[in-house]
């Protein structure tokens, strides 16, 4: 008879557990984080956050009076942990809006949980094709962030109108999938700008020596060098070619030469370096007109970030807090937490935002909404970051390395 | 012709940097039978260490090191007698996974404390070379060669001439006999624990200003001692040397000479490493090891 008695306490607690959790579930809003919280790539997962947490706060915490609710998870910068994050967001805590992960390789071991029950899913990075495939036609994934391809299609176009036709281009790249992903698109841009491929080499990812591969390119004489590496791979390439003083006249590297870190680490050897990104710290980019406050001008909002942060905001910071704010307001717009409707209002905006038109088009591979594809093609030049293309925003021209 | 000089001249480089990488770690195997899995832990607070008193304090990673790897040395034999004396006649799988753990716990502290940014020093010999017409030679390349030799000697010297290195050399060749001799076997233990350590944080201490530091460069760096320890011959310091030579060798070579060479370069060295074991499984000098 006891025993029946605690059972049924037992399950009284469980139901009103269950209730009052149902109830704390209608009164918020919950949007599920998975983020590199720790692990290789925690710089990325920081930025995430820092980004998610920034947008949260000056939306105010809340929609009407909903309460905004953020769930970050730490994927640990490893495939099986991010599996098992997406699931339990999806499957246990029944979230319907996810944003994050950012790392290729993670966000590409996090598309089979998403399969599982479809939330809204915003990936703001990994710039593999590979992901760009596989959801392929699928109305509620939105990427906020540059196609490997882009970066390619940028960089050639740019060098191509201040160098000229017929130069020379060696590449190097790394074994993972970064590298290996990449290579045929920096292959078909730099062609198709007139440039000739002379050298594509292998490097390993976190090779203590990259001096053979130096001394063979040097053999080719080639005008550019492209450097298809992570950043940890980028920061010895850098330095090793300015000790090996190759006199190649244009390096050209992928996100990495506006890292703060990657300069940082490479001293004097940064100097000249190209890169292509979606954001560059002291760019101009005026504030939406109607909505200032949530969307201000890339001047002002750099201020308010390191009023917050103590430090320079990162490309992923401000690809994060755009993509999370643009979500806040697609659900606001909605007037409800129902994933289709939050999606057809996040295909409909078209805010002035830190990264450019948020307006979301279909991409030549076949997803359905891609954000941010002005690419900004600038050069290292001492402690400054020199635009060199969109023609519009440049200002400065291409120097070469002596 | 210039091509295979400066192919030697890498390798030679690269050998030395190898050697210094694994000798602690043969040591450490030599006297206390125990494989130190956090001695890319180890390389890695090293690297932090010269980091960071070269970014705060404005002072040399050549400077620091002696201080680093004293530090590193004393942390690590505290940890020895706090934990891994305990599994020191526990099964072998025991002590692999407290290593592995201690490593793991390592490497996150450090990720915690110093983020996973990549960082590195640079030094203004770090970015020049000797050019000798066609030839480079990296002054920091040189210059990390020139330390890990002096570092070794001075191991050779200590492990020969003074009577706590003759005390280590007894207790890695029978650590009953030594306890017969009077020798405090389990003293020995931490001190060549300790040494490992010291060796290793000196190889971090010189990656700083030629690799890139991270809290995740040990795990990559364990690997390529392991392999390089085992190619030599488990606990043989000889042994170890050879085997880095050789390692360094074949992964230069084949970085040069085979298209695609250096993404291939750390597999074709481990199929160097498994011809080697079929051939002489106990390692190019090493010491028969008896199965419990």
């Amino acid at each position: 008879m006891t025993s029946l008695m605690e059972n049924l306490g037992r399950m009284a607690v469980l139901v009103g557990a269950l209730a009052s959790t149902h109830a704390y579930a209608q009164d918020t809003i919950r949007i599920g984080a998975p983020f590199e919280l720790s692990g290789r790539f925690v710089a990325y997962g920081a930025q995430g956050k820092r980004g998610v947490e920034m947008a949260v706060d000056i939306y105010g915490g809340k929609i009407g009076n909903k309460k905004i609710e953020v769930l970050y998870r730490d994927v640990q910068s490893n495939n099986q942990a991010a599996v098992t994050a997406f699931t339990e967001l999806t499957q246990q805590e029944k979230v319907d809006f996810v944003i994050g992960p950012i790392a290729s390789g993670i966000v590409a071991a996090s598309v089979p949980a998403w399969r599982q029950t479809k939330p809204l899913w915003i990936v703001p990075g990994s710039s593999s094709t590979q992901l760009e495939d596989a959801m392929k036609g699928e109305p509620l994934f939105f990427h906020t962030y540059p196609w490997a391809y882009q970066y390619h299609e940028g960089a050639a176009k740019s060098l191509a109108d201040a160098m000229g036709k017929g130069k020379k281009v060696a590449i190097v790249y790394s074994d993972g999938a970064y590298g290996r992903e990449q290579l045929p698109w920096a292959k078909e841009f730099y062609t198709k700008n007139g440039f000739t491929i002379v050298a594509t080499e292998l490097v390993r990812e976190g090779s203590a020596d990259l001096n053979p591969v130096l001394q063979r390119i040097r053999q080719t004489r080639p005008d550019v060098l492209v450097g298809i590496v992570q950043t940890t791979d980028g920061i010895q390439l850098a330095k090793q070619i300015h000790v090996a003083k190759l006199n190649i006249p244009v390096l050209v590297g992928t996100a990495y030469p506006q890292l703060q870190e990657w300069s940082q680490a490479t001293g004097e050897a940064a100097d000249g370096w190209i890169g292509v990104t979606t954001y560059l710290p002291g760019m101009k980019r005026a504030a939406d007109p109607k909505l200032a406050k949530l969307f201000p001008s890339l001047t002002d909002w750099e201020v308010d970030f390191k009023k917050r942060y103590n430090r320079e905001p990162e490309f992923l910071d401000v690809t994060n807090y755009t993509s999370m704010m643009m979500l806040l307001v697609a659900i606001e717009r909605a007037g409800s937490t129902d994933k289709e409707k939050v999606a057809k209002e996040f295909t409909k905006l078209d805010i002035q935002t830190m990264l450019g038109s948020s307006n979301f088009a279909p991409t030549p591979g076949g997803a359905l909404h891609q954000a941010f594809n002005d690419m900004v093609v600038f050069q290292r030049v001492g402690e400054k970051f020199v635009v060199l293309y969109p023609p519009d925003a440049a200002d400065g021209k291409l120097q070469l390395k002596k | 012709m210039s091509l295979l000089l400066q192919c030697l001249v890498d390798a030679i480089l690269l050998g030395g940097l190898y050697s210094l990488m694994a000798i602690g770690l043969s040591l450490g195997f030599g006297v206390t039978r125990i494989i130190n899995f956090a001695h890319g832990e180890m390389i890695m607070f090293g690297a932090y260490g010269a980091y960071f008193a070269s970014i705060l304090l404005g002072v040399d990673p050549l400077l620091s090191l002696p201080v680093v790897a004293v530090l590193v040395a004393a942390a690590s034999a505290l940890l020895f007698k706090g934990l891994i004396e305990k599994v020191l006649d526990a099964p072998h799988i025991n002590q692999i996974l407290l290593l592995f753990g201690i490593g793991l716990v390592l490497q996150n502290v450090a990720a915690i404390l110093w983020t996973g940014d990549a960082r590195s020093v640079s030094t203004p010999y770090a970015l020049t070379a000797f050019e000798f017409d066609t030839l480079l030679v990296p002054h920091g390349r040189v210059i990390a060669f020139v330390t890990a030799a002096i570092l070794i000697v001075a191991l050779f010297c200590w492990l020969h001439f003074s009577e706590l290195g003759r005390a280590t050399r007894a207790v890695a060749e029978n650590g009953q006999a030594a306890t017969l001799m009077g020798i405090n076997v389990s003293r020995m233990y931490m001190i060549s624990f300790g040494i490992n350590a010291a060796l290793g944080s000196a190889t971090g201490a010189i990656s700083a200003f030629l690799l890139t530091v991270t809290p995740f460069m040990g795990f990559h760096m364990l690997v390529k001692a392991f392999a390089i320890v085992v190619l030599g011959g488990l606990g043989s310091v000889p042994g170890t040397i050879l085997g880095a030579f050789a390692l360094a060798f074949a992964e230069t070579w084949v970085s040069y000479y085979v298209p695609d060479g250096s993404g291939w370069a750390e597999g074709v060295s481990f199929v160097v490493l498994l011809c080697v074991l079929i051939i002489r499984p106990k390692g190019i000098l090493g010491q028969a090891v008896a199965v419990h």
